[in-house]
């Protein structure tokens, strides 16, 4: 394996892991584009040049991951190194492969997400349907248990009915997850929340819920609805769950 | 496209046999369109992969990259003013600086 491939298979394994790039240098042993890796525990694979540079650059890798702050360093004159921390890709889990679903999956792609599409009906989640994406063909409630979903990930629940929501639901909340929205309008988010909170969800979980889904931008046609999920998305990943909520209060105090 | 698909598409092009450039923004000041880390591929015959962030910044990078795939074969750090007349004439008005390091993977 050489170093490009060992990093995707790092990413491909949500490692965290620093990539050291040599930016510039004079000396021929570790010219500029000499590389290393630097993994969460000090491990070091690769070398940038004397064994006191490659102590010094290990130190400053683990600082970073630490920080998670990407920068480049000097790490003696006319040396320096840029500290990469390249991410895992984010998981996005669409629940029901209906017309929202096919512009969400591209958008959501396209934004750095990797896509997982599950539907119980095969014509809907078909491959040919959801380019770049994983899609699954089977029961909601089956496939979800088996389904290792991560504090990462995120989940937007659009199934074509509510009964589906709530089986989809029922096996997502009990885990940690990063966002879970919920398609519908207030009346029929709440049904469903409060059904499920009979069934024993705890009422902080569920209302951590978005729903409804996206932000308040008036979206009406499918590919609209998918874009302000999208950007739901984005807001979540960006600026986190607060300014996410926040945007969508505009539209609760009409 | 995602980090793990630029790495992905590296190691695919160096598998084919295929010379390609990778073009990572190191550092920013000011505002400037995209943070460090970006990355952006670029082959022999021009085509990209990624994005360092549009425009005339992201043209500089892409000629740095095909002078380094066609003739100087060496790694070259790339300050990019996102501020000066060319710029501002090609609609990068975001006013900061960047520096971006481009480095030739040959294949195997």
């Amino acid at each position: 394996m050489n170093q490009i491939e060992r990093i995707v298979d790092l990413i491909a394994r949500k490692e965290n892991f620093c990539l050291a790039t040599v930016i510039a240098s004079s000396n021929p042993d570790a010219p500029a584009g000499t590389k290393a890796i630097v993994l969460v525990d000090g491990t070091m694979e690769g070398s940038v040049g004397p064994a006191h540079m490659d102590r010094a650059l290990q130190t400053l890798a683990m600082q970073a991951l630490a920080d998670g702050q990407k920068h480049a360093v000097q790490l003696a004159e006319g040396f320096r190194v840029f500290l990469d921390l390249p991410p895992a890709d984010l998981k996005l889990l669409i629940c029901g492969a209906g017309h929202i679903a096919v512009p969400l999956a591209r958008f959501a792609r396209e934004a750095g997400f990797s896509v997982t599409v599950l539907d119980d009906r095969a014509d809907f989640a078909h491959p040919s349907r959801f380019p770049g994406c994983e899609v699954i063909a089977e029961d909601f409630t089956t496939a979800l248990r088996k389904m290792s979903l991560d504090p990462a990930a995120y989940v937007v629940v659009i199934t074509r009915g509510h009964e589906h929501d709530a089986q989809c639901l029922t096996e997502i909340l009990p885990k940690v997850t990063a966002y879970v929205g919920l398609i519908g309008s207030r009346r029929r988010g709440r049904f469903v929340l409060e059904a499920l909170g009979r069934k024993g969800i705890p009422a902080g979980r569920l209302g951590e819920v978005f729903t409804p889904i996206g932000l308040p931008i008036g979206a009406e046609s499918p590919e609209e609805i998918a874009l302000s999920i999208a950007a739901e998305l984005v807001c979540m990943r960006r600026k986190g769950a607060l300014t996410a909520r926040a945007l969508r209060s505009l539209e609760a105090g009409k | 496209m995602t980090t793990q698909e630029i790495f992905r598409k590296l190691a695919e092009l160096q598998a084919n046999g295929i010379p390609a450039c990778l073009a990572t923004i190191t550092e920013t000041a000011g505002s400037t369109p995209r943070e460090p880390g970006a990355k952006m591929i670029v082959c022999a015959d021009g085509a990209i992969y990624g994005s360092v962030g549009g425009g005339c910044g992201e043209n500089q990078a892409r000629s740095a990259a095909l002078r380094c795939l066609l003739k100087t074969k060496a790694p070259e750090l790339l300050e990019v003013d996102l501020n000066d007349d060319l710029g501002v004439k090609g609609g990068d008005v975001c006013g900061g600086k960047m520096w971006i390091f481009v480095e030739p993977f040959r294949p195997h």
